[in-house]
């Protein structure tokens, strides 16, 4: 019972998770809550579902196309919406309001294009368990956190090894300085926006994949914004291992005590964290962000 | 302001009065409120075509009264708050009588706007019993409704599961947002018991919440033979798809929440095998359901579900009392539609009862999965289950 909680719940904060990293790499480069990432995994899962339904392909190749789908918006978004704010230096305030608009935007127009209606993948993986004793582990789910778990080391393989990784760490602890020695903040913003985006794309289709595709999806934001804060705001580690707490405290709370107050415990551990450590689990002083 | 000015503005408001209660020509308006986008939109949006089937039937045979009528249908997105507007909205363009809604919440929601404008409202798919009568146990006297109630189905579900499937340990999961839901999962409990039934598990979600295998891992302890959802079919093809996941074997049932082509499309193989109760069926033979079947599949190419049948009725309904008043006044409508007698409709003989404005003695079906397709089992009879 308890360890079957725990794989349930370790499920749900996979695919927070996924969610979660993109927006706190976002955060460590432009220090603005990207609150449009969130519609980010809904393009991902409906551009999946097209690619499989309309165009027949097979799934790994909708998996690419999902991912594909959700960088591209991530970087046009970047470059009209965010883009001309960093030009002029505006205020975090503007970004925060842009990225609002750009979310309200985007989920509206899946609501008048596609219908507010439930839809799901056309099966892929058989309901089946891997049973391990009594406990059982979806075959999704497993799916789940290979993918989470290869597609975060490559991010943080690129972050630490990578000549753009040097980049987008340096300019996540000084954009001014960066920039002055030679650094493209336009290209750094482009990296770390399709970087987010791919990762946006799979955790809605996993979505997807596990629940239903909808054009409300993007309101996962709010739970992935909660896992980025209490993992430490701006650390990729910080907001996977978030993720993972808030998913596994979420379920524990609606198996042993009461569903009813599944939800609010991640606010509580939210409020809480900002008591005790405001900068985190993992969050160290903010120049070591990234 | 002077005196002289509030006097003129005074006349104007009344001219606009008087202006407002003409509208004895024209088009009868009747006015329709349904979720066509959001949660339950699958169902709006096929209650929205047997409705305007129903008014182009009701047109091309002349009408109502020697007038013709139109119908303004508003969606409300399956939102309390959104369906209260819209009613209102309804009533400001002058609707003589509103069919909807098909939950139960928002029915409830707009309960007291059409008693205070006194404009008869007819629920289609809306069950649970307070959608007429109140938590005070008084009349709403301008709501009716189509469908069988709550307890009713909650009484045919225990019934079914105990005398036809043999089943006695049962768990419940359910909606505690959702009137309809909490409804119908007291009835189930109170009737299963009294049929020598155990209820061994009881576990709750919110509205919205799409991952059950927190509750559901928990009610596999207890091992029930039967697991009762008395939800909406989106919730219900997850929870089902959950369960299997986490290896339980018991037997689904559900009440005319679960009807729905989405519940299969979501649920695939998950959802084989489960049970609800429904107001319609469409492998139903009787003449008068064929004849609606036949009719909407020449209009929409496509095969007429429950809320279909429901919205049709509803708007046969309130033809029907239009025609028994002999005019087109709301106060004259809401008296007829309380002395509805024997009024046939396609999802059975409706004779309404003036103590709570529900149906009475109306039969109910239960349907089951079969091959991923919605298959009819059996037609329950209200003196069976005395």
């Amino acid at each position: 019972m308890f360890l079957q909680q725990l794989i349930n719940g370790l499920s749900i904060g996979s695919i927070y998770g996924l969610a979660s990293v993109g927006y706190a790499l976002i955060y460590s480069i432009l220090g603005f809550s990207n609150f449009a990432h969130g519609e980010m995994t809904m393009v991902g899962a409906f551009a999946a579902l097209f690619a499989m339904t309309a165009a027949n392909l097979p799934f790994p190749i909708a998996l690419l196309v999902g991912a594909l789908g959700s960088a591209l918006t991530a970087v046009t978004m970047e470059r009209f919406a965010y883009r001309p704010l960093r030009l002029k230096k505006a205020p975090s305030l503007y970004f925060f309001i842009a990225a609002m608009g750009v979310s309200i935007t985007l989920m509206n127009t899946a609501i008048v294009a596609l219908s507010a209606t439930f839809r799901t993948f056309p099966p892929i993986f058989p309901i089946k368990t891997v049973s391990l004793g009594a406990i059982s582990v979806g075959v999704i789910d497993l799916a789940v956190f290979g993918v989470a778990a290869v597609a975060v080391t490559i991010l943080e393989f690129v972050l630490n090894y990578t000549k753009i990784g040097k980049a987008i760490r340096a300019a996540a602890y000084d954009s001014t300085t960066a920039a002055l020695m030679g650094i493209s903040m336009d290209k750094v913003c482009f990296t770390v926006f399709v970087m987010a985006g791919t990762l946006a794309g799979l955790s809605g289709i996993f979505r997807g994949l596990k629940y239903t595709i909808h054009a409300n999806m993007g309101n996962i934001i709010l739970k992935a914004w909660i896992c980025a804060i209490i993992g430490g705001i701006g650390s990729v580690q910080g907001a996977l291992l978030g993720a993972l707490l808030v998913g596994v405290l979420e379920t524990f709370i609606a198996g042993f005590i009461s569903s009813a107050l599944r939800d609010v415990i991640a606010f509580v551990l939210l409020i809480g964290m900002l008591v005790v450590r405001p900068s985190g689990l993992l969050g160290k002083a903010t120049e070591e962000k990234a | 302001m002077s005196r002289r000015l509030s006097v003129a503005l005074l006349v104007v408001m009344l001219a606009t009065l008087v202006a407002g209660c003409g509208g004895e020509k024209g088009d009868i308006i009747i006015g329709h409120f349904a979720p066509m986008s959001g949660d339950t939109a699958a169902w709006g949006q096929m209650e929205v075509k047997g409705v305007n089937l129903a008014v182009e039937e009701i047109n091309a045979a002349g009408g109502v009264l020697g007038r013709k009528i139109k119908v303004i249908s508003y969606d409300d997105r399956g939102d309390k708050v959104e369906a209260v507007n819209v009613v209102k909205k309804l009533i400001s363009e002058k609707a003589v009588a509103i069919v909807g809604e098909q939950t139960s919440s928002a029915s409830m929601a707009a309960g007291p706007i059409v008693a205070a404008a006194k404009i008869p409202a007819v629920a289609t798919a809306a069950t649970n019993p307070r959608v007429t009568v109140g938590e005070d146990g008084k009349l709403n006297p301008f709501y009716f409704r189509v469908c069988f109630i709550d307890p009713f189905q909650g009484r045919a579900l225990a019934f079914y599961a105990v005398k036809r499937l043999n089943k006695t340990k049962a768990a419940i999961l359910y909606d505690i947002g959702e009137d309809y839901a909490v409804g119908l999962a007291d009835s189930f409990k109170k009737n299963f018991k009294e049929l020598g039934g155990q209820v061994v598990a009881e576990e709750t979600f919110k509205g919205g919440e799409e991952d059950f295998r927190a509750q559901l891992t928990r009610i596999k302890q207890f091992n029930p033979e039967i697991i009762v959802i008395p939800i909406y079919y989106k919730e219900a093809a997850l929870a089902m798809k959950q369960a299997r996941e986490l290896g339980i074997n018991a037997v689904f049932m559900g009440g005319d929440g679960l009807e729905s082509p989405t519940l299969t499309e979501l649920g695939g193989p998950a959802v084989e095998g489960c049970y609800f109760s429904s107001h319609y069926s469409s492998e139903d033979t009787t003449p008068k359901v064929k004849k609606f079947i036949d009719a909407f599949k020449a209009k929409f190419k496509e095969d007429a579900d429950v809320n279909t049948a429901l919205g049709y009725d509803g708007v046969y309904m309130i033809a029907d009392a239009i025609k028994r008043a002999g005019k087109v006044d709301p106060q004259a409508i809401r008296d007829a539609l309380e002395k509805t007698k024997d009024f046939e409709g396609v999802t059975g003989k409706i004779t309404v009862n003036p103590q709570d404005h529900n149906p009475q003695d109306k039969t109910i079906v239960i349907n089951t999965v079969k091959n991923g397709k919605i298959a009819f089992q059996e037609r329950l009879d209200l003196t069976q289950l005395k």
